[in-house]
């Protein structure tokens, strides 16, 4: 191993394990890498420890720090003294934007971000103009959040993250209870940007559509991974772990 | 009730909508204080004030019937107080004074609510270096506001349509509980804003 | 009882508001010693729950209903700092966005309904905890009689703020206010220990947070924080209070006292010489009243814990039958 010349992954996780306070299992041995750039899925019926697993990622799991940390961003650790840089540059979308979303105004939620990084004054203003213009938001500044509907939401939820010039972003279920067209909007908004991503979703469609390489994980560990097309193809494989063949991929006959 | 902070008119333009927040709450402050610092048969001053006041309403451009509906919402507890002045020496004196006064600024601090956004409400207080901890308290407050009264609605058409009595008790018992199933989701998602908080780098 | 604009003087406006901030000034640092930072938002949260469970109608009689406070049910759930700083929040927002209170009465609603209430309420709750113990019968039980307490405290707080200003003379507005609130108490017992109760059945954990580590207490904030209400309530009601029943005017004499008596009260009074009229009878019978109202709440109190803690498997209904949660009672 060329130390110095190899590129540096965006996301590593190796054997990470992770027990709820009274015991239980979610996370068993979850080892992936996500290269700079990559989209990559992560599916799994309800319960299997995907949301748990996205809160490993900038360092909100586990409670209390590891010995050793099983999570690396970008090759740095994921535990203190790194935290702040860690997450300015993982973007953690949440799955109820509601709770991400707790600024009075859209524009002082997309300032939050940069402001607790040190930005201030015409810089700030700056930027979140910028993000919000990238996310399609131009002109919401003073928007009250409960004026949003869902997809815009999301976007602004996005734009926040956009904002810590996020270099990876992390998202729990991004398209579920969008309607056609949110969902349409927020793909494409996904396809645009140059980050990698780690999507956890039960939209298989948006998998296919999306992301090259997918992870399957069931009761909390890892239990396949490798090129979409593949493994959602995979009847046998889609049943046995809660999910099933996207449409998608039902007319197409490989043979 | 929250309707009010959801009113339309706070987004309109005029020439009041245009003045900044600091200037309004300023100024409804100032005018407030000489109501209720003028001798109490400063029957001249009342009507001057009045007359501003009325002014300041046409220039905003608001719908008198919204702005006599939100005054005729607070006015009863004025009235009701007011009426027990009455039983005094001199006390007719009292009642119409206290009435008059109460009423003028009452009329003056709706027409600042309804011009001005809470948000920026909040960036003045922030700026006279109100403590942090109350302004975040207060901004956190009306962000949520909306969105429990809400969920709360929904609470309370859940629990109607599943009991099938319709007196007293069961309608305090079904309330009560929605208040305390409210308060379980509050303290749920207090936990999960406090993750998204520091999800975004706030240090505490 | 949010006391509108014109309504007080300047001088009970200031002396009211001099008092609430140094009382908001105290919850707040409380709240930064006390509370952990996880649970900040949790503050915020809690003022959009107790505004939005305002909003609840509890209907009483005719086309009536009464509606939550809440000074007590933010006590219990969140402790006696962040309870203050709760409700200064929610009564920020009505003056501010609703006109619903002056703002020139701020100082004063502020004194009355988030420290009064609160700390009164919360007093009462963990003297009464300490001495009926650590069950839930007893936990509603102090609930109950704390939330009539306190409703009924910022009650007279409010009537002397008003009489101190000449608004309302005090005979009439203690027994207009006080009366009300007697029976406004009841209600807000009620809520609040209904509530309370519910929480305990779904999530007890979260009446056990707030109690939890137990820090050890700083009595100099306490004593602080009571030295705060009870001065207020002096200044407020004491300069009135000069007509004392005849029964204890006999005693001071005897005991060589009188002089001090017939003198003004401890705290300056600003009308020295304001005399109340028909002192001993119209002392005495009020005096009655509040006693006996106190006695009736205490047992009502009592009787509404056991009822909700009825240990028959049912859910206790507070007519006195049980019943099976959820099915549908014949009509």
């Amino acid at each position: 191993m060329r130390a110095g010349l190899e590129d540096v992954n965006a996301l590593e996780v190796r054997d990470l394990g992770y027990r709820y306070p009274d015991g239980t299992a979610a996370l068993r041995d979850v080892t992936f890498t996500v290269a700079e750039g990559e989209r990559v899925a992560l599916i799994g019926p309800n319960g299997a420890g995907k949301s748990t697993l996205l809160l490993h990622l900038n360092g909100l799991l586990p409670e209390h720090p590891a010995a050793a940390p099983a999570v690396r961003v970008f090759g740095t650790p994921v535990a203190e003294p790194h935290l702040t840089g860690i997450r300015a540059r993982v973007g953690l979308l949440f799955q109820d934007p509601d709770d991400q979303i707790f600024c009075p105004t859209v524009w002082e939620d997309v300032a939050f971000g940069p402001l607790q990084l040190g930005l201030h004054g015409p810089e700030l203003a700056t930027r979140v103009a910028r993000v919000l213009d990238q996310v399609g938001l131009k002109g919401f500044d003073e928007r009250l959040p409960h004026h949003l509907s869902r997809g815009e939401k999301r976007r602004v939820c996005l734009a926040g993250l956009l904002a810590c010039e996020a270099r990876l972003l992390a998202l729990d279920e991004p398209t579920s209870d969008l309607d056609p067209r949110g969902r349409r909007e927020l793909k494409g908004l996904l396809e645009s940007l140059a980050v990698a991503q780690v999507i956890a979703t039960h939209d298989l469609e948006l998998v296919v559509e999306l992301c090259p390489r997918v992870i399957v994980l069931d009761r909390g560990g890892v239990v396949a991974q490798g090129p979409t097309a593949e493994l959602l193809a995979d009847e046998e494989l889609m049943l046995a772990h809660g999910l099933e063949r996207p449409h998608i991929l039902r007319h197409r006959h490989p043979h | 009730m929250h309707r009010a902070l959801l009113e339309p008119y706070q987004h309109q333009h005029s020439a009041i909508h245009r003045l900044s927040a600091g200037v309004k709450a300023g100024g409804a402050l100032a005018f407030v204080l000489v109501i209720v610092l003028l001798p109490r048969a400063a029957w001249t001053a009342y009507a001057a004030a009045g007359a501003l006041l009325l002014l300041l309403a046409g220039l905003s451009r608001i719908p008198p019937r919204a702005l006599a509906r939100r005054l005729l919402l607070v006015e009863p507890f004025a009235l009701g107080v007011a009426l027990l002045s009455l039983l005094q020496q001199d006390g007719l004196r009292v009642f119409a004074a206290t009435l008059t006064k109460s009423t003028l600024c009452l009329f003056g601090m709706v027409l600042l609510s309804s011009t001005t956004r809470f948000s920026a409400l909040l960036r003045v207080l922030w700026r006279i270096q109100v403590p942090a901890l109350l302004v975040t308290t207060l901004a956190l407050m009306h962000r949520y506001l909306f969105l429990l009264a809400d969920e709360t609605g929904c609470m309370v058409r859940a629990r109607r349509s599943r009991t099938f009595s319709r007196d007293r008790a069961s309608v305090w018992r079904s309330s009560a509980s929605v208040i305390a199933q409210l308060f379980v989701r509050s303290s749920e998602r207090a936990e999960r804003i406090y993750a998204a908080m520091c999800a975004r780098g706030w240090k505490t | 009882m949010h006391i509108p604009d014109g309504f007080l003087d300047a001088k009970t406006a200031v002396a009211a508001g001099v008092l609430a901030t140094a009382g908001l000034g105290l919850a707040l640092a409380g709240v930064r010693r006390t509370v952990p930072p996880r649970r900040i938002p949790l503050i915020g949260l809690a003022a959009a729950f107790v505004f939005a469970a305002q909003m609840l109608n509890f209907p009483v009689a005719g086309g009536t209903s009464g509606h939550l406070i809440g000074a007590v049910l933010a006590a219990v759930l969140l402790g006696p700092s962040a309870a203050v700083l709760v409700m200064s929040a929610v009564l920020i927002l009505q003056c501010l966005m609703f006109a619903d209170g002056g703002v020139t009465a701020l100082g004063a609603n502020l004194f009355n309904m988030a420290l009064v209430a609160p700390a009164v309420g919360y007093a009462v709750y963990r003297l009464l905890r300490r001495v009926v113990g650590e069950g839930l019968r007893g936990r509603l039980f102090a609930t109950a009689f704390a939330a009539w307490c306190s409703t009924l405290a910022a009650a007279i707080s409010c009537a002397g703020q008003l009489a101190l200003s000449g608004t309302v003379p005090l005979r009439v507005a203690l027994p207009a206010m006080g009366g009300i609130h007697m029976l406004i108490g009841l209600g807000e017992a009620l809520i609040t220990t209904l509530v309370v109760a519910a929480v305990a059945r779904a999530r007890p954990e979260l009446l056990l947070e707030q109690t939890g580590p137990r820090l050890p207490p700083r009595y100099g904030e306490l004593a602080a924080r009571g030295v705060l209400v009870a001065l207020g309530l002096v200044f407020f009601v004491a300069p009135f209070a000069s007509g004392w029943p005849d029964g204890l005017e006999k005693v001071a004499a005897t005991l060589g006292f009188e002089h001090r008596a017939a003198a003004t009260p401890v705290l300056a009074a600003p009308l020295p010489d304001y005399r109340f009229p028909g002192a001993g009878t119209a002392a005495l019978s009020m005096v009655i009243a509040g006693v006996a109202g106190t006695l009736v709440a205490f047992g009502l109190a009592w009787l509404l814990a056991s009822l909700l803690t009825r240990p028959n498997g049912a859910r206790a209904h507070p007519s006195g039958k049980g019943e099976v949660p959820g099915a549908p009672r014949a009509a």
